[in-house]
């Protein structure tokens, strides 16, 4: 028996040392003074502060480099995955939250309402953000309050192969005519993931339906949404029923479709595999005379209520740099999103991006996701309501019935 | 007689050949978009064999990821829990096998009943029990987790085990004057061997494979395992680099198989193998 | 006297903790906050309502709750009886005397376990399922034929996922019955092949009952984690993004787009607590052993 016991005490012990050796290895580059704070070192140790992020690495370096430049401040950049889990966990722990993270906007509600969010304003006066693109501002608002510092955006784009289409339709109309005639031996005149949330919302803008409001109203049994449910259903008939991310862009990447709308990365990934592709402004719908009008993601830094009073300077420092244009311009530099800041227009690099500036056109035309808590049990009853309609022929407006009745059900349920 | 048996035998290869084959068409398929310099897992005209053939994929996985450091940190934390949660069952498994005592059976079906928890929510316990303990974000954490969850299987499955071994054989030991830690170091566990080596794989592989705990709990890409830095990088970059992703999640496999297919050298037992030893 | 009475729960306890601080704490905790309001509103600051989640609760268990149980249960099934005569059939044959590469074969059908779930549910649904670019489908036109939509009607995805599943849970159960083979004395086959006995004589009479106490818990254990898939089903089918439009919901993804998507802990706890009483009573119902305890 004490064979047994030393064994497994001694296992015990070797993995304790072996952790204390992984903590201790990955605390020391912090402890490590760089060259450039060990000559003021007479001054105030510097602060150090911790912002997650979920996306890229490259996007964190870019952040990261950005920072590098505050003089009092220390900053972690850290990757954190299920980012959004890990903060429903210890949102509110100073020892183990972050001090600030860097994300979309559609969560403000609801962290918000967890009460783990301080608002902005509260570090960096309302004034610094007169230069910014309306939109990117009224995205990280809830209730009046601002609670993200916008970095630069994202939506949808129409594009098309230039050998593929000569000259992108104008109208909706126009469009099925084009995937009419174009679609025949495994190619597609035009493709879309048509039965996600994200991507059908547009239509149904169009229409003048939506999925939800600002206060959390759902809308989708409103005569806008089920018009706009009747009008896109002939537009599957010449699309592959998956209309799944992965195929859709696949299909545009190996030249098998002549057009799409999707986010500005496929168009990088798609000039990379060597089509000629060219951007044109969302076409517009016949019977309203509104164009499609995406939803747009604004990504941005939040600070955590939990961090600790006596860093307040700090953040409010990290605040006004990431506020600078020149954030808005590393970062689009890496992801060929638009910048929020309208000063980084001036930019060369920025400016000749053709990309970056046909999202910025149509930064008035797009709104922003909703930001409400309710938002997120909108996706999953919208794309049953999607699928029903556009892969198992479902009557429109009774999904449309249906599926409003479950968002309301669940809203509910969700107090 | 003797020829009809290797005719049988032949055809016994044909259906494993056939069988495996058919069990491995998926990961062939990874195989070929791995070894394709082209991005294309999506593509419209798929062979087994690449167009273009390389290697660049692996090596892009080996050398421009932290895949070692990973690989280092799924061995050891996969190491210490099978150590540990062995450690740990064995005794309880023998306990539930050759003793009787009050609460026996209740114990014993308490433990499969555990299992019918649909855990999603458990996230949140777990926290709040790890938390006080200073438990988050290492590995003894992880450790922890992975043994409570896999010991009611190493109970269960070694008691299970340890029940068919006849109660004569350690009788012949108690006379000897062997006290337990003894019966269970000379007698029962070289007779029970494949059940402790298929609760060792069964661990092995378990906490190879984990990533929602590990991903959660671990900030930090240099502490991640092997599942969950592919987790990692299948959320951001792998999701637009197929081949990339194909390849780094053959990587990940091999070494349990060459693990496994080392071990099975142990997994007969010491009855069938002619006889034990006092 | 009195310490070897003691002995026993001696050898127990370090099992029971592990398991009380990981298995039941979260069990306990999930009770308890089934009887608070933690939802978004009161994330970190809940109050005690009584029974209010579980008279909540009980909306979700209407006409859809009923036909994703019926579909569990056949889906439970229809599962198990695959596996295990799969199984069976594989490990035995494994087991022949004089097949020199049984290693070889082993560790190759080991594979599909040794990648993490997700990826290979994700390898089956781009690489073999996908209706423009799958291999199935792509091999169907090479014969001329027609390419099946596998995911998107009812039948054909629960078919698909019942495949997924085999596909994924064979290993384990090629290696339980397997290792529990080697408990078997080879004279018994010895003195049965004197006797003239067949190959499925053989399995009959002596594999399936010596093995049977040996692989129960595992059995029923796996028996568990069917029913409570949750992976392939929605990563097949229900993913947020590429839903196909097959209603095969089980319990589990049923209740999480139900409730769990609603952020609401206690809701979702109170949800959770309910199943786990119901599989109780199932399993103690359907399973004579653990009524009676074991032996």
């Amino acid at each position: 028996m004490k064979k047994v016991f030393a064994f497994f005490m001694s296992v015990l012990f070797m993995l304790g040392a072996l952790t204390g050796c992984q903590q201790s290895s990955g605390a020391s580059p912090s402890a490590n003074p760089s060259g450039a704070s060990t000559s003021n070192a007479e001054k105030k140790e510097p602060v150090s502060l911790t912002i997650w992020y979920e996306n890229d690495q490259k996007i964190g370096d870019a952040l990261q480099q950005q920072l590098d430049k505050l003089p009092d401040v220390k900053v972690k950049v850290q990757r954190k995955d299920k980012m959004t889990d890990a903060l429903k966990l210890v949102g509110n722990d100073p020892q183990s939250a972050p001090d600030l993270f860097f994300f979309a906007h559609d969560k403000t509600g609801l962290y918000a309402e967890m009460g783990i969010l301080a608002p902005i304003t509260d570090f960096i006066s309302q004034d610094a953000f007169s230069d910014f693109i309306p939109m990117t501002l009224k995205a990280g608002t809830y209730k009046d309050t601002l609670y993200q510092l916008p970095i630069y955006f994202e939506t949808q784009m129409f594009m098309y192969n230039k050998k593929l289409m000569s000259t992108p339709p104008k109208t909706t109309d126009d469009l099925l005519k084009f995937a009419q005639k174009n679609t025949k031996n495994g190619a597609y005149g035009f493709v879309e993931q048509h039965s996600t949330a994200y991507y059908a919302v547009s239509w149904m803008h169009a229409f003048g339906g939506y999925i939800i409001d600002k206060d959390a109203q759902p809308g989708l049994n409103l005569q806008g949404t089920v018009d706009s449910l009747k009008y896109h259903k002939p537009f599957i008939k010449y699309q592959p029923a998956d209309g799944d991310y992965n195929t859709m862009t696949a299909l545009f990447k190996e030249g098998k479709a002549a057009s799409t709308i999707n986010l500005p990365n496929l168009a990088v990934d798609a000039k990379q595999s060597g089509i000629d592709v060219g951007f044109a402004p969302l076409p517009v719908v016949n019977a309203t005379g509104k164009p499609l009008s995406p939803y747009a993601g604004v990504q941005g830094v939040y600070v955590l209520k939990s961090s600790e009073s006596g860093k307040k300077d700090a953040i409010a420092a990290v605040l006004q740099e990431l506020a600078k244009p020149e954030a808005g311009i590393a970062l689009s530099k890496i992801t060929n999103d638009a910048p929020a800041n309208n000063k980084a227009y001036a930019d060369s690099f920025v400016s000749s991006n053709e990309i970056v500036m046909n999202l910025k056109g149509s930064a008035d035309a797009v709104v922003p996701m909703p930001n409400v808590p309710a938002m997120d049990v909108m996706w999953s009853v919208t794309e049953n309501m999607l699928s029903a309609v556009n892969k198992k022929d479902g009557d429109p407006k009774a999904e449309a019935e249906k599926a409003q009745k479950t968002a309301l059900t669940q809203i509910a349920d969700m107090k | 007689m003797n020829y009809r048996k290797k005719i049988s035998l032949v055809f016994l290869n044909l259906f494993f050949i056939l069988i495996c084959l058919l069990c491995l068409i998926p990961i062939l398929y990874a195989l070929g978009v791995s070894l394709n310099s082209r991005n294309d897992l999506l593509s419209s005209s798929f062979s087994f064999i690449p167009k273009d053939f390389t290697f660049q994929n692996y090596r892009a996985v080996l050398f421009e990821k932290p895949f070692l450091l990973w690989l280092k940190n799924s061995l050891i934390l996969s190491f210490s829990t099978v150590v540990i949660a062995i450690a740990v069952a064995v005794p309880g498994a023998y306990a539930l096998s050759r003793k009787r005592f009050p609460g026996r059976k209740p114990i014993l079906n308490l433990l499969i009943l555990l299992n019918a928890f649909p855990s999603i929510l458990s996230m949140f316990a777990v926290y709040r029990i790890l938390k006080p303990m200073g438990l988050v974000n290492n590995f003894t954490g992880l450790v922890l987790i992975y043994i409570g969850t896999m010991a009611i299987f190493g109970l269960w499955n070694m008691k299970g085990y340890f029940d068919t071994i006849p109660l004569e054989i350690e009788e012949a030991g108690k006379i000897d004057g062997a006290d337990d830690f003894r019966l269970i170091r000379d007698i029962v566990l070289p007779l029970a061997r494949p059940s402790i080596i298929v609760t060792a794989v069964m661990i092995l592989i378990y906490v190879w494979n984990e990533y929602i705990f590990a991903v959660t709990f671990i900030t930090g890409s240099e502490k991640y395992t092997l599942a969950a830095g592919l987790y990692a990088l299948q959320a951001t970059d792998y999701t637009r680099n197929w081949p990339i992703f194909s390849a780094a999640s053959l990587l990940v496999s091999i070494p349990v198989l060459i693990i496994f297919f080392c071990v099975q050298r142990y997994m007969t037992s010491g009855l069938t193998a002619g006889g034990v030893k006092g | 006297m009195k310490q070897n009475k003691l002995r026993p729960y001696l050898y127990l306890t370090p099992s029971l903790i592990v398991i009380g601080l990981i298995v039941v704490f979260p069990i306990l905790y999930t009770g308890y906050i089934s009887f608070t309001n933690m939802n978004i509103y009161h994330w970190f600051n809940p109050r005690f309502i009584g029974f209010d989640n579980y008279a909540k609760a009980f909306f979700v268990f209407d006409s859809g709750f009923l036909s994703a149980l019926l579909r569990t249960v056949l889906w439970t099934f229809l599962n198990m009886v695959l596996q295990m005569a799969v199984a069976y059939l594989i490990a035995v044959l494994l087991n022949t005397e004089g097949l020199r590469a049984h290693k070889v074969y082993k560790t190759i059908l080991m594979f599909p376990w040794a990648m993490p779930g997700y990826v290979s549910i994700l390898l089956w649904k781009m690489g073999m399922f996908n209706n423009e670019y799958g291999l199935l489908n792509q091999w169907l036109r090479k014969l001329g034929l027609n390419g099946v939509r596998w995911l998107d009607g009812n039948v054909s995805a629960f078919l698909s996922c019942t495949l997924v599943n085999l596909w994924l849970a064979l290993p384990f159960m090629i290696m339980i019955i397997d290792g529990a083979l080697q408990s078997i004395d080879k004279a018994y086959y010895e003195s049965a092949t004197l006797d003239g006995a067949g190959f499925f004589v053989k399995l009959r009479n002596i594999t399936v009952p010596l093995v049977r106490p040996i692989i129960a818990p595992a059995v029923v254990i796996t028996v568990f984690t069917t029913f409570k898939q949750f992976d392939i089903v929605y990563l097949l089918t229900q993913q947020q993004g590429s839903k196909t439009g097959a209603d095969i919901h089980t319990v589990i993804t049923y209740t999480y787009e139900k409730a769990f998507v609603t952020n609401n802990y206690g809701y979702s706890s109170a949800i959770s607590m309910i199943i786990f009483l119901l599989l109780i009573f199932f399993s103690l119902y359907t399973n004579k052993e653990l009524r009676e305890g074991n032996r």
